[in-house]
C-alpha cells in the first residue's frame, strides 16, 4: 500500500473537474425535484390524490419506485427521484473508478505510476479510497439540499446515505470489473449492464409483489423509505457487499499482471465482411453503437411519458397551474401534453443528430479523415457518410420515441392504434432535427474549429424558442428562426405539408452549403 | 506503366502559408518515374505539408503541383486510385481490427493483392485480428505499411513510414522498397534513417524552412562537400594551403591532414604525386555530414569538425 496516500492526492487533482461536475448535477437534480413537489403538493388531500392517481399506475410506478413511498412529501420526492439519482451517482462511481484504474492501464500511465515506489495495490486502494471520499460528499450534499429545502433532517440524512451507497456498491462492482476485462469499455459495458438490470429489477419487484427490489441495489436505498419509515437495517447490505467486492478486487489484482484481464478480449475478424468498403459502411459501423443507445433512451422517455398520459387530467385537474405550461391550454389535455412531450423528445432527437453529424469533425481532428480522403474517396462522399448515418440515425431515433409513447399511452386505454399514430406525429418533427444537423455541416463546411458550439447553439436556441417561447414573449422574429416552430405541433395543430416540406428544403439548402465550404478548404485544420 | 510520360512528380515554387508561419516556401521538387527519391529535411521543414498538398488535402497558396499529369486539388480523386499513402503519424479506429482496415482502405483505393497482403502481414508480424485500440505505434504503421504495399498504386507516398520500426522490421521494409521499384512503382521517401535513404534512394531532395537546398543523386551531392585527405610523402609536403578549396589543413613533418572541396580533388592529387607519396587515405562525406551541413544553422555546422 505504500504510496496510495500520495497517489489519492494526485488523483483528486485529476478530478478536480469532473467531479464536481457530477456532484453539482447530481444535487441540482435533488434541488429541483424537491423544490417542485413540495410546490404542487403543498397540502396532504394533494399527496391523497397523487395516491390515487398514481397508486394503480403500473408504468409510473416501474418508472419510479414503491408506492409506499408517496405516504409523505419527503417520501414522494423519493419516488420521483431516488432511483435516478442514484443511476447518475453509479454513473459517476463507473467512470471515477475505470478512469484511474483500467484505462491507467491501457494508456501505459499504470506502469509508470507503478514503476515509482508504490506497491502493487496503492493504485486500487487510492481510487477506492477516493470514491469513499466522493460518496461522502454525494451524503452530504444530498443531505444538504433536502433538508435545506425544508424536508425533515432524519429522512434527508438516511436519503443522502442511501444513494451513497449504491455509488459505493456500484464503485466497489468496477473495481472488479476492471481486474476482469482487459478493456475499460468492456468493463463500462459489464457495469452499465448492471446498472441496468439494478433499475429492470426494481422496477419488476415495485410493480409486482416487491420480491426483486430485494435483489436491486437500488431497490435496497429505496426499501429504505426515507421520510417514511426511516429504517436504516437495508444499508447493510450494500454496506458488506461492497466490501466484500473490494476485497474480491484486490485479491483479483494480486493474481494478474499488468495490463492482463481474466477474460481474454476476442480476437476481431482478419479480413473484413464483403459490406465494408464504403465511406458509409465505415461511418455506419462507428457510430452504430451511439445509436443503439439513443434509439433506446428516446424509446424508454417516449414510454415515460406515454405511460402518464392517461393521467394527466387528473392531474391537471389535481394541479390546475401546470395547465398554462401545455400548448393549446387546457382544452384537450391529453393532445396538448403529446404534443409538448413530442417537441421535447424532438428536441432531444436534435442533440443526436448534431453529436453524429460533428463525429465528421471528429474524425477529421484525430486524423482519421486523412488515411481515407487520401484514397478514391471525395470529401463529399466522406462527409456524406457521417450525414447520411445522422439522417437516418435521426429518423430512427424519432420513430423510436414515438412508438415508446404511442405504445405506452396505447396499452393504457387499450388502444393500439396510438402506435402508429405517435409515429407519424413524431416523424413530422425530422426535417427540423434534420435542418440542426445541416447546422451543423454548415458548420464543419465554413468554420470548422467552431462547428461543435455553433451546433450545440443552435440546439439550444431551438430548445429555449420551443419550450419558453410564450412564456418569454420572445418577439415573432426571434422565434421564427427556429425550424421547429414551422413544425406543426400535433396532436393539437393540424400536420400540413407545406411548411415540412419548406424546413427540409432548407435543410438540404444548408448542408449543400457545407459541402461547399468543405470543398474548398484545407482538411485537418 | 507510363513510364514515358516525364516525372511522377513536379513541384515548382510551392508556397503554403498557416497563419503568420510559413510552412512552404517556394519549394521545388522532380521525382522521375520509376525512382525511389529519398526527400529528407529537419522537423518542421515542410515535408509533410508538401505531402498533404500533393495528396490535395491542402490547398497550396501559390506555385504549381503536378503528380502523374494530373493537378492534385482538382483531381484528387482520380488520382488517389493510382496511389497509397502511408502518413508518419497513423492514427486508426480503436475498434476495427487492422485486417479490416487494411482490407477497407485497400477496396476504397482499388484494389488489394491477396496473396500479398497475406504475405506481408507474415513478413511484419503483424495479427490482423487486433482491435487498433490495442496497437502499438509500430504496430499501426505496419497495419498502414501493408495495406499501402500490398496495392496495386503505381505511386507510394510514404511520410517517415519507419519511424517505429525495430531494425528488423526496418530491414523488411527495405526488402519491400527494393521489389517496389522493381516492378517498377515510383517512390517518395520522406525519411530520418541516412542509411535507409542510402541503401534505397536513386536521388535525394533536402528541404530546410520550406525550401529546397539540395538535389540530385547521392553521388552529385558527395561531389558538392568535401572529401577529408590523410597522406604521407617521402619530401615534406608543401604549398597545399596554396590550393583552392582547402580547409583544415594540420602539417606535421612529413604527414598532411586536411579537407578539401570534393570537386577541387584532382588538383590535390597532383600536387601530392611528385612528392612521393607514402600512404594515403580519402574519407568521402558521410550522409550525416551532408545533412548536418544543410540542416544545421553555423553553431551545429562546427560540431562535426570539432568531433573530428
Amino acid at each position: 500500500m505504500t504510496g496510495s496516500g500520495r497517489l489519492l492526492r494526485f488523483m483528486l487533482r485529476r478530478e478536480r473537474i469532473a467531479l464536481p461536475v457530477w456532484l453539482l448535477g447530481a444535487a441540482l437534480l435533488v434541488l429541483v425535484q424537491s423544490t417542485q413537489s413540495q410546490n404542487l403538493y403543498e397540502t396532504p388531500e394533494d399527496l391523497a390524490n397523487l395516491r390515487r392517481t398514481l397508486g394503480g399506475n403500473t408504468a409510473v410506478i416501474a418508472m419510479s419506485g414503491p408506492v409506499r413511498l408517496l405516504e409523505t412529501i419527503g417520501g414522494e420526492v423519493a419516488f420521483e427521484i431516488l432511483a435516478f439519482v442514484s443511476i447518475l451517482v453509479a454513473l459517476m462511481n463507473m467512470f471515477l473508478v475505470g478512469r484511474h484504474t483500467r484505462a491507467d492501464e491501457e494508456s501505459g500511465r499504470a506502469e509508470l505510476v507503478r514503476s515509482a515506489s508504490v506497491g502493487r495495490g496503492a493504485p486500487l486502494a487510492a481510487i477506492l479510497g477516493l470514491a469513499l471520499l466522493a460518496n461522502l460528499a454525494v451524503a452530504v450534499l444530498l443531505f444538504a439540499v433536502t433538508a435545506g429545502t425544508g424536508l425533515p433532517v432524519r429522512g434527508s440524512f438516511l436519503f443522502g446515505a442511501a444513494v451513497a451507497l449504491v455509488g459505493l456498491f456500484f464503485a466497489a462492482l468496477t473495481a472488479v470489473a476492471a481486474q476482469v476485462f482487459e478493456s475499460v469499455r468492456a468493463a463500462y459495458g459489464a457495469v452499465a449492464l448492471a446498472i441496468g438490470a439494478a433499475f429492470v429489477l426494481r422496477a419488476a419487484g415495485d410493480a409486482g409483489d416487491g420480491t426483486a427490489s430485494w435483489a436491486s441495489p437500488i431497490g435496497w436505498a429505496q426499501r429504505t423509505f426515507p421520510y417514511v419509515d426511516n429504517r436504516w437495517w437495508p444499508l447493510l447490505i450494500p454496506t458488506a457487499v461492497a466490501g466484500g467486492l473490494a476485497v474480491a478486487a484486490m485479491a483479483l489484482l494480486a493474481r494478474r499482471d499488468i495490463g492482463a484481464g481474466l477474460v481474454r478480449p476476442r480476437p476481431g475478424r482478419a479480413h473484413a465482411t464483403a459490406s465494408l468498403r464504403s465511406p458509409l459502411a465505415l461511418a455506419w459501423r462507428l457510430q452504430r453503437g451511439a445509436l443503439v443507445g439513443w434509439t433506446v433512451g428516446l424509446f424508454l422517455l417516449g414510454a415515460a411519458y406515454g405511460s402518464i398520459g392517461d393521467s394527466i387530467e387528473q392531474y391537471v385537474a389535481d394541479n390546475p397551474e401546470v395547465a398554462e405550461f401545455l400548448p393549446g391550454g387546457a382544452a384537450d389535455l391529453v393532445d396538448a401534453f403529446q404534443a409538448l412531450t413530442m417537441v421535447t423528445l424532438a428536441l432531444i432527437a436534435s442533440g443526436y443528430a448534431v453529436s453524429a453529424a460533428l463525429r465528421a469533425r471528429s474524425e477529421e481532428t484525430s486524423g482519421r479523415a486523412e488515411p481515407l480522403l487520401a484514397t478514391a474517396t471525395s470529401r463529399r462522399a466522406w462527409l456524406s457518410s457521417h450525414l447520411s448515418v445522422a439522417a437516418g440515425g435521426s429518423a430512427l431515433v424519432l420513430a423510436a420515441a414515438g412508438a415508446g409513447e404511442g405504445l405506452a399511452y396505447g396499452l393504457t386505454i387499450c388502444d393500439l392504434g396510438q402506435l402508429p399514430r405517435l409515429v407519424g406525429v413524431a416523424l413530422a418533427y425530422l426535417p427540423a432535427v434534420l435542418a440542426i444537423a445541416a447546422v451543423a455541416a454548415l458548420g464543419i463546411g465554413w468554420l470548422p474549429r467552431a462547428a461543435a458550439v455553433v451546433a450545440w447553439t443552435a440546439v439550444a436556441y431551438c430548445a429555449v424558442i420551443a419550450l419558453f417561447g410564450d412564456s418569454f414573449d420572445l418577439p415573432a422574429w426571434v422565434q421564427r428562426g427556429s425550424p421547429f416552430a414551422h413544425t406543426p405541433q400535433a396532436p393539437v395543430e393540424t400536420l400540413t405539408a407545406l411548411p415540412i416540406v419548406a424546413v427540409a428544403a432548407v435543410a438540404a439548402a444548408l448542408a449543400l452549403g457545407g459541402y461547399v465550404g468543405l470543398r474548398r478548404r484545407d482538411v485537418g485544420y | 506503366m507510363n513510364a514515358v510520360n516525364g516525372p511522377a512528380i513536379e513541384i515548382a515554387g510551392l508556397t503554403k502559408s498557416f497563419g503568420r508561419s510559413h510552412a512552404l516556401d517556394g519549394l521545388d521538387l522532380t521525382v522521375g518515374t520509376g525512382e525511389v527519391h529519398g526527400f529528407l529535411g529537419p522537423n518542421g521543414s515542410g515535408k509533410t505539408t508538401t505531402i498533404r498538398i500533393l495528396l490535395g488535402l491542402l490547398r497550396a497558396d501559390a506555385g504549381t503541383a503536378r503528380m502523374l499529369g494530373l493537378d492534385p486539388w482538382q483531381d484528387a480523386v482520380a488520382l488517389h486510385r493510382r496511389l497509397a499513402y502511408v502518413p508518419g503519424d497513423v492514427t486508426l479506429w480503436p475498434t476495427i481490427t487492422g485486417g479490416e482496415v487494411i482490407d477497407l482502405l485497400g477496396r476504397m483505393r482499388g484494389g488489394l493483392d491477396r496473396t500479398r497482403r497475406d504475405e506481408l502481414l507474415e513478413r511484419f508480424d503483424l495479427d490482423p485480428r487486433k482491435k487498433a485500440r490495442t496497437y502499438s505505434k509500430g504496430n499501426r504503421q505496419k497495419v498502414a505499411l501493408v495495406a499501402a504495399l500490398a496495392s496495386h498504386a503505381e505511386l507510394l507516398l510514404l511520410d517517415e513510414p519507419t519511424s517505429g520500426l525495430d531494425p528488423l522490421m526496418e530491414a523488411e521494409f527495405q526488402r519491400c522498397v527494393e521489389r517496389a521499384k522493381q516492378d517498377g512503382r515510383t517512390v517518395l521517401l520522406s525519411s530520418h534513417i541516412l542509411a535507409e535513404v542510402e541503401a534505397l534512394c536513386d536521388r535525394v531532395s533536402i528541404i530546410r524552412l520550406g525550401r529546397t537546398v539540395e538535389t540530385g543523386t547521392l553521388r552529385e551531392l558527395r561531389h558538392l562537400t568535401r572529401t577529408s585527405i590523410t597522406v604521407e610523402t617521402a619530401r615534406p609536403p608543401a604549398g597545399i594551403d596554396g590550393l583552392p578549396g582547402v580547409h583544415d589543413l594540420v602539417v606535421d613533418d612529413h604527414h598532411a591532414r586536411f579537407d578539401v572541396d570534393t570537386a577541387e580533388l584532382d588538383a590535390v592529387v597532383r600536387l601530392l604525386a611528385p612528392l612521393g607519396v607514402r600512404s594515403l587515405t580519402s574519407t568521402p562525406p558521410t550522409l550525416e555530414e551532408m545533412f548536418l551541413r544543410h540542416y544545421g544553422d553555423e553553431e551545429t555546422r562546427t560540431v562535426p569538425a570539432a568531433i573530428r
